[in-house]
């Protein structure tokens, strides 16, 4: 019984590692914030992203070079918004989204390279825990199982040579 | 013959299970840290690396359960139909996994938690289909009729399984088109290498879980018959005088 508790110790750290580094990724890498949060802090030197809306009416220049202005809205926060990146494709006013890019504070303009979908990370996250977990509890609860069997037959004396014949006692 | 493979493979179970741990570590690894967001889905096709391995595995699990199923009602092998046994019970939790992710991933992008779309339910129908092997073996009493009439289920059942794969081809759908096909892939090497991996993963797991299982069902019969033995010799030897 030891070796099977250690072996399934040794996934479930493994597993727990894993999902460590992603929700650090995740912070580092993907995790927004709002234009109200951005406007509140103090100027960020790294380059953040941003969640909200093109307001209505202000969008202007050229979508196909890549080159773009307007005000982007979250609630009642709004910031002006100079775009220099790849071709704008799927952007249009309304449209919520989320700028990657630096807060300019001399010029008072958030200065953005790149857009991203915004996505739900909660349908990702439930995908994989449901899986992950129901598959693992199943492989853990069929060894343990076999461990049982063993045991029972060992126990009850009734042990012999061909309960070992479908395989060996993990 | 087959009996004498089973045999054999359940050596090197061990093997199939630290193969399907590194699979899936590695590609869990690859399809949630390094491969990159799809242009239209962004993130989203993340689920796609666990959707898809479990809906492949699935079929896969219903072949073998087709395969072994024939192969039981022409040779009547005890230990083909307790595999055809495990097969059933795993492919079962497979397909409902299958079901639950693409629910979860249809929700952001077709904005709907279920439709229905040929390929949703012809998969549904393969989960009823394997319900009723499972309770068929459960409701009769004599366990060798009870396998006969699951075998012969589970080969009309087998219907299913072209009716899945070409489900996509054949009706008007909104579940994308096959990715894999005699006409090449057609998906990019970032998203190719996290899914072969989960797929191998999930295969390999698939194959280890069938040999535990079976494992499980041959142990519990072998105790049972000597249980019944050793009670059947003391009640004869107390009665005999």
């Amino acid at each position: 019984m030891t070796g099977l508790y250690t072996r399934w110790a040794l996934i479930l750290g493994a597993t727990l590692l894993l999902g460590f580094l992603t929700y650090q990724h995740y912070q580092q890498h993907l995790s927004t914030i709002s234009v109200g949060t951005l406007l509140g802090s103090s100027p960020a030197t790294q380059p953040v992203r941003i969640q909200g809306m093109v307001k209505s009416g202000t969008l202007k220049g050229d979508m196909e070079q890549g080159q773009a202005t307007f005000e982007f809205v979250d609630g009642a926060s709004s910031l002006a918004v100079v775009y220099q990146g790849p071709p704008l494709e799927n952007i249009r006013e309304l449209k919520t989204l989320v700028l990657i890019g630096r807060w300019d504070s001399q010029a008072q303009v958030f200065r953005a390279q790149e857009t991203a979908l915004i996505n739900n990370f909660g349908f990702v996250a439930a995908a994989y825990l449901i899986s992950v977990l129901a598959l693992g509890w199943m492989v853990f609860a069929m060894s343990q199982r076999v461990m049982v069997l063993f045991k029972e037959i060992k126990e009850s004396k009734l042990y012999e040579p061909e309960a070992g014949s479908l395989g060996n006692k993990e | 013959m087959i009996n004498r493979i089973i045999r054999q493979i359940q050596r090197y179970k061990g093997w199939f299970g630290g193969g399907a741990a590194l699979c899936i570590f590695l590609g869990l690894y690859t399809g949630l840290l390094a491969s990159p967001p799809d242009y239209y889905q962004g993130e989203l096709v993340r689920i796609m690396y666990v959707h898809v391995p479990l809906a492949h595995t699935s079929t896969l699990a219903y072949s073998v359960l087709f395969g072994g199923s024939i192969w039981y009602l022409w040779k009547r092998d005890p230990l083909v139909d307790n595999m055809c046994q495990a097969s059933a019970s795993i492919c079962a939790l497979f397909t409902t996994l299958a079901l639950i992710t693409g629910s979860i991933w249809a929700k952001p992008t077709w904005n709907t938690w279920w439709t229905w779309d040929p390929r949703l339910v012809s998969f549904t129908v393969l989960l009823l289909i394997l319900g009723g092997y499972l309770m068929l073996r459960r409701l009769v009493d004599d366990p060798m009729r009870g396998g006969r009439y699951a075998a012969i289920l589970a080969i009309v059942g087998g219907i299913d399984l072209p009716i899945i794969k070409f489900s996509v081809e054949w009706w008007r759908t909104l579940h994308q088109p096959m990715s894999f096909s005699t006409r090449g892939v057609s998906i990019s090497d970032d998203i190719l290498i996290p899914l072969t991996l989960m797929s191998l993963g999930c295969w390999l797991l698939f194959a280890y879980m069938v040999m535990v299982r079976t494992q499980i069902l041959y142990l519990t019969d072998l105790l049972h018959a000597k249980k019944g033995r050793l009670l059947s010799q003391t009640h004869f030897s107390q009665t005999t005088p």
